[in-house]
């Protein structure tokens, strides 16, 4: 045997255990690829594919699913719709969560992990219970709140969803549920910051407020916008709670608040899936630019 | 006369810092204080009597007896569905989520990185916005109704993925796994001899936001399940709601399902979600702090 084909069989042996290797991971691998591919690939392609067709009959039709979901007279008041709510969210989020980690970060860590903890539970419980409290939170007869309706003057539910508008009310209830889990991750980036430049902060005589603004606030700035993207790319698509309150009675009932539930309704009331599809891929717009713009522009997530 | 320390120290700013993060603690924890209080409550207690109010033990009994006599007790057939389809898409959640996030941290795959970025987008990508083309996919499929099609819908999980990817290339020693691989393990043997019994917090993160999710699913639940009998908790709450018009002033029935009722059946839906969270919490702070999910 010359020295070439002992190098040859020995390349042989490599690329073979490399290949059981790849097929090895490949296996480990397929559970995931196969979910991945039914619920995130095909669902989008497919109803990409969708929204060229008329549903009813099955012929290719172009863009006019297109033309159709862009002319709804409901589409603009409900963009409006969601634009607001997504805007006093967002501010609050913003604020509310920037504001209250700054604060929690001044107590003992003990304290600060329970406070953090109760803040939290709401967001764990996000289903459609929670919104059935709310219905009863914001009516003035029962809610525990009652003290603040009191002040105002408000009597029963109306008069509280007169008084704050929809946006307003879906704003107060995305808060309470998507706050508490921002505040423990606010909360892990604050503790991450190193010691030492506080303490060379406070040894320069800055004061808390000037330790908060002029340190922390621009180390934390990141986990601001990431949950500011993130949000903004949720908040866009809110259903849920437009879709629930009308339990409280027919007065309450929004059935094309929001664009998503727009969709829906093409497709469950009036069953056409191509008009539904299309307006579907175009809400997937803006989410995958978000997402994009997230891996591809910022280091927020590890890909290496 | 000596002031204490603590008071001469206790200086405006910090009673602001204090008392707004009381009112924030107040607005977080109240309602659900309430919701417990006020299941010991007849109805009429809670028009007329202050809300934190206690009501009594056999108020609570006779909402419970109420509910339980509703459709023979359907919460229960609800709360069973609510289970089998939670375990279902938990398991099949694990066993996607940890093999594939520990080839994608150890081994060299081809096509690694882009479906790592395929499972970021899907993690970025609110859940919301692809419930409608899942649906058009499972009508096309038949699964539509059925408890297998919502079980496996739900249980891709791109953010368990990523939570995997993060612990396996962060918190396993690889040089326990490299010198498993030198003495001639292959990756099989690799994962499931020495990867995978390292891994309980992993499992026990992954579980737990699984579980949360699911528990919790109502929005593709309510779009792929539409008979009555295979309904979640979420969904089945809403069902008996808008059936009996519990919370709705204007509705007169003679079913005797109101305001308490829907308060019992609220807390019927969201205690094991709140214990499970007791229970496991630290776990959970240190999942959130690893990866930040969907806002």
């Amino acid at each position: 045997m010359t020295k070439a084909t002992v190098q040859t069989k020995k390349t042989q042996g490599w690329k073979r255990s490399r290949r059981r290797e790849n097929f090895a991971s490949f296996v480990l691998l397929l559970p995931y690829l196969i979910l991945m591919m039914m619920f995130a690939v095909f669902p989008v392609l497919y109803a990409f594919g969708l929204s060229f067709f008329d549903t009813i009959d099955y012929v290719f039709w172009g863009l006019t699913n297109y033309r159709a979901a862009l002319d709804d007279y409901r589409l603009l008041p409900a963009i409006k719709n969601v634009l607001s709510f997504v805007t006093i969210w967002i501010t609050l989020m913003v604020i509310g969560v920037t504001v209250l980690s700054l604060f929690l970060d001044t107590l003992k860590e003990r304290t600060a992990t329970i406070i953090r903890t109760v803040y939290y539970i709401p967001g764990a419980i996000a289903s459609s219970a929670v919104v059935v409290l709310w219905l009863f939170l914001l009516e003035p007869q029962v809610s525990p709140f009652n003290f603040i309706f009191d002040l105002v003057g408000w009597e029963n539910r109306q008069h509280t969803f007169q008084g704050l508008g929809d946006a307003w009310i879906f704003s107060l209830m995305s808060f309470v549920a998507h706050s508490g889990g921002w505040i423990v991750v606010f909360g892990g980036a604050l503790a991450s910051l190193p010691g030492e430049v506080l303490e060379a902060a406070r040894i320069d005589g800055a004061n808390r407020f000037q330790i908060a603004m002029r340190i922390k606030l621009p180390l934390i700035y990141r986990t601001v916008v990431l949950m500011t993207i993130l949000s903004v790319s949720t908040g866009l698509q809110i259903f849920v709670e437009p879709h629930l309150i009308g339990l409280a009675g027919d007065e309450f009932v929004r059935e094309d608040w929001s664009v998503t539930q727009l969709s829906f309704f093409y497709a469950f009331n009036f069953g056409d899936f191509g008009i539904a599809a299309a307006m579907s891929v175009l809400s997937l717009i803006l989410p995958f630019l978000f997402a994009f713009t997230l891996i591809f522009a910022t280091k927020f997530y590890k890909i290496d | 006369m000596r002031i204490p320390l603590f008071i001469r120290r206790y200086t405006p700013g910090q009673f602001v810092i204090h008392a707004v993060l009381a009112f924030a603690l107040v607005i977080y924890g109240l309602p659900l204080l309430w919701l417990f209080i006020a299941s010991t409550r007849t109805e009429s207690s809670m028009y007329s009597d202050p809300p934190l109010m206690l009501g009594s033990w056999h108020a609570l009994k006779q909402a419970w007896d109420n509910l339980a006599g509703y459709n023979d007790f359907q919460m229960l057939v609800w709360a069973k569905n609510s289970i089998i389809y939670t375990l279902g898409s938990v398991s099949l959640t694990l066993a996607s989520c940890i093999p594939a996030g520990y080839v994608l941290a150890i081994a060299k795959v081809p096509g690694r990185r882009f479906i790592l970025i395929m499972t970021l987008v899907a993690m970025i990508t609110p859940s919301q916005a692809i419930v409608l083309p899942i649906f058009l996919e499972m009508t096309l499929l038949g699964l539509v109704n059925t408890y297998f099609g919502l079980i496996i819908a739900s249980a891709f999980f791109p953010f368990g993925v990523y939570l995997s990817y993060i612990y396996f290339t962060t918190s396993m020693p690889l040089s326990v796994i490299e010198s498993a691989r030198i003495d001639g393990c292959g990756h099989f043997k690799t994962f499931f001899r020495i990867a995978l019994p390292m891994s309980k917090p992993l499992i026990a993160l992954v579980s737990f936001f699984s579980f949360v999710n699911n528990w919790n699913n109502y929005f593709l639940a309510f779009v792929l399940i539409s008979d009555d009998s295979k309904l979640n908790l979420p969904v089945g709450l809403t069902a008996l709601l808008s059936s009996t018009g519990a919370i709705n002033p204007r509705t007169a029935s003679n079913i005797p399902i109101g305001l308490q009722e829907a308060i019992l059946a609220a807390i019927i839906v969201v205690l094991p979600i709140i214990l499970i969270f007791l229970a496991s919490q630290k776990h959970v702070r240190s999942g959130l702090n690893a990866g930040a999910e969907k806002g």
